[in-house]
């Protein structure tokens, strides 16, 4: 099914584990470009920079194939202009396959593609069917499902995920309102499913999946948590089924909602620290924080300037307290730094965000605001003194 | 599970002798060791509760300045920014020449609120008490000037790249990454010039201090910022009357940076320097195109297209490759 070359996927692997190993300074750099001469490999980009860059060439060679074709097209036919997006999605599996055979796997220009092929093949059902969303839903999962299995593509493998969702989301629309209250169950139950599916089969598979197949538990878990997160149910709820809430009403189980909306969150940071997760930890901590977003979009028991300033004093001191118990911590959960994770995304977030909060506007927006990030940090450096 | 992909990958490496006996002994050891590293979460969190609590704290002052006060406010900014000055030096290994840091990486925070705190201060001291009179640019330029210096005296890169952003703030530009999304940056003619000039100005500023050995690892910084400046006042300026020298302006630009990126390796250089080139090159190829009456030709235009993109994917590539290999050729000497 795979149409890659067998061997210079494994050596893609094989590679992308070298480079770990010399990040954590296991091996020397000369050792691992000596690695990487040894190991044949795709034509593909490493560097995101270069990777957005040919997707973007891309894209526009994929449009303009497109223009030309339409523009023959249209000028035999003169009409039948429906079938056109067909032909695109036609061009876009062709443009796939071509690439794929060339040896080209994350490059870029495959990306736009096979990108390009999911657009018009649900533009072409979109048209046929005048807007059919189930339909069209089922068509993206099966063919985002097979482009996964033919290309290994992972952004495919997760548009697979989210399509599925949403042919189950229409589907059980479709069977009319008084149904569709079920459906934070019936997404919850599918996420268990998925997960289940994950955990008895796939993640025991050896295949060239492997590698990608976590995502699928990754995704159930955030499906579980939306599923019964009180504010999207309440909000889909008014949305999706024109349910109307008054003042003082409350959605139908909300009891469980709240208390599934706290649970949960805890629950994934507990299980990531005892499976040493870090991608759980992280759905944890989001989670968590969206809870309390959650909980504060319709409560506000605090003003948000003091929640602000209390909730940060807590963080502050709770990560201070963490990080001293965890400083001389040898093995297991640690403070101390890990070999394998690479922090650079980390401080060139930190440079950004810096540069945006404290960014001095030009001198107009300066003297305008200045109090808005006033008093800034000097809490923080009141506590930070005891350290 | 990951892990055990990656122990089978390890054990592979060692079986196609990849790597040696030691250095696979080395990395079992130490993943048994399981290692599950909060750093950069912790350091994060500390982080975000830092932000948290200044603009908790700052909404509240903003909402009681009639009851405090603004001279008790502003000698409250002044204490705060001493103190956090003042841990900070205390900790600080001096002025070096080459590349250091704190040993608490929380001192870098605090460098962080410190640097925040003074460009309050200086704000607010302007716009309750217009202390510079009409100069606001002196309200910027001073706190710029002390970040310039804290950037140097303790080796703070969100710092520098702050007090850049605060020079360009103080002759008239505003180069937040956001502004960037949002093209804001340049609005009018003289401001590209402006704009023109402070990048070069950064670029000679980061040539003569490599030369002279002053904090090298800052040199990247200087250029990313510098090669933005340019090439976005360049580009806006080339649907303007003077297109014809932004054209030279950004071609030569761009060949600068064609051997900067070399020098220095940095693939993101290389390829915005790629990029605005190209983008450049395809505005002068429509400002030619308008001047020629396409009329019978237009289909024959559509049909050129595709190859014109086949071929500059091609260009991209070989030139991409030439870097790259370049670079692989240089770190193994």
């Amino acid at each position: 099914m795979i149409v890659h070359d067998k061997t210079l996927l494994q050596n893609k692997y094989l590679r992308e584990e070298a480079k770990a190993l010399q990040d954590a300074g296991f091996i020397s750099e000369e050792h691992y470009s000596n690695i990487k001469k040894d190991l044949a490999d795709f034509k593909s980009n490493q560097n995101w920079f270069l990777r957005v860059a040919f997707l973007l060439l891309g894209s526009f060679l994929y449009s303009s194939i497109c223009g030309f074709i339409a523009l023959s097209i249209l000028q035999v036919t003169g009409e039948h202009f429906e079938v056109l997006f067909f032909v695109f999605a036609l061009i876009g599996l062709a443009g796939t396959e071509f690439f794929a055979r060339q040896n080209y796997f994350g490059h870029g220009l495959d990306d736009a593609f096979i990108i390009g092929f999911q657009i018009c093949l649900a533009a072409t059902i979109g048209i046929y069917t005048s807007g059919n969303e189930f339909l069209i839903a089922i068509v993206v999962t099966t063919s985002a499902a097979f482009c996964y299995l033919r290309y290994l593509h992972r952004s495919m493998l997760l548009l697979a995920c989210v399509a599925a969702t949403a042919s189950i989301f229409y589907g059980i629309l479709n069977l009319g309102t008084e149904i569709a209250i079920i459906l934070p169950f019936v997404s919850m139950v599918f996420a268990l499913l998925l997960f289940l599916l994950w955990n008895k089969k796939l993640q025991h598979t050896s295949t060239f999946y492997k590698f990608d197949l976590n995502l699928i538990r990754y995704y159930s878990y955030l499906l579980f948590y939306l599923s019964g997160n009180y504010l999207v149910v309440r909000e889909l709820s008014v949305v999706l089924l024109q349910q109307a809430i008054n003042h003082g009403q409350d959605i139908p189980f909300a009891w469980f909602f709240y208390i599934f909306t706290f649970i949960i969150p805890v629950g994934y940071i507990y299980q990531a620290l005892q499976q040493k997760n870090k991608i759980i930890l992280w759905l944890g901590f989001a989670a968590l924080a969206f809870s309390i977003y959650s909980i504060r979009f319709y409560y506000a028991l605090l003003p948000l300037e003091l929640a602000l300033t209390f909730g940060g004093l807590f963080l502050f001191g709770v990560t201070l307290v963490l990080i001293k118990k965890l400083q001389n911590q040898t093995t297991g959960i640690t403070f101390k730094p890990d070999r394998f994770s690479n922090s650079t995304p980390f401080q060139a977030a930190e440079i950004i965000v810096s540069t945006q909060v404290g960014g001095t506007q030009s001198n107009q927006q300066t003297t305008d605001s200045p109090v808005e990030f006033g008093g800034g940090g000097y809490s923080g450096g009141g506590a930070s003194g005891e350290f | 599970m990951m892990h055990n992909h990656q122990e089978q990958l390890t054990q592979e490496l060692f079986d196609r002798k990849l790597i040696d006996k030691s250095q696979f002994d080395a990395v079992q050891d130490y993943r048994k060791l399981k290692i599950f590293s909060l750093h950069n979460e912790l350091k994060l969190l500390l982080y975000g509760s830092v932000l948290a609590i200044s603009s908790g704290i700052g909404i509240l002052i903003y909402q009681n300045i009639d009851s405090i006060g603004h001279t008790i406010l502003l000698a409250l900014i002044l204490m705060a920014t001493i103190g956090c000055f003042y841990f900070c030096n205390k900790n600080a290994k001096g002025f070096h020449k080459q590349e250091v840091s704190f040993d608490n990486p929380i001192l870098d925070y605090l460098l962080l609120a410190a640097q925040l705190l003074t460009c309050v201060f200086f704000g607010y001291l302007q716009y309750q008490y217009k202390v510079f009179g009409t100069f606001n640019n002196l309200a910027t330029l001073v706190p710029t000037a002390i970040g310039f210096y804290c950037a140097y005296y303790f080796d703070n890169k969100s710092i520098l790249s702050l007090s850049i952003t605060g020079l360009a703030a103080a002759v008239g530009l505003t180069v937040s990454p956001q502004a960037l999304l949002n093209n804001e940056t340049i609005a009018t003619d003289f401001l590209c010039y402006t704009s023109i000039i402070l990048g070069f100005a950064l670029i000679v500023w980061s040539q003569y201090s490599k030369r002279i050995g002053l904090k090298t690892h800052f040199t990247f910084l200087y250029l990313t910022f510098a090669l933005h400046l340019i090439a976005l006042a360049c580009l806006s300026q080339l649907v303007e009357t003077y297109w014809p020298i932004f054209t030279i302006i950004l071609g030569s630009t761009c060949y600068l940076f064609y051997k900067f990126s070399y020098q220095e390796k940095a693939v993101s250089l290389f390829v915005f320097t790629c990029l605005y080139g190209y983008i450049g090159c395809n505005i002068l190829l429509g400002r030619l195109l308008s001047l020629i009456d396409l009329g019978e030709l237009v289909s024959l235009f559509f049909m050129i297209i595709p190859g014109y993109f086949i071929g500059s994917i091609v260009l991209f590539i070989k030139v991409i490759k030439d870097f790259n290999k370049k670079i692989a050729h240089d770190s193994t000497r």
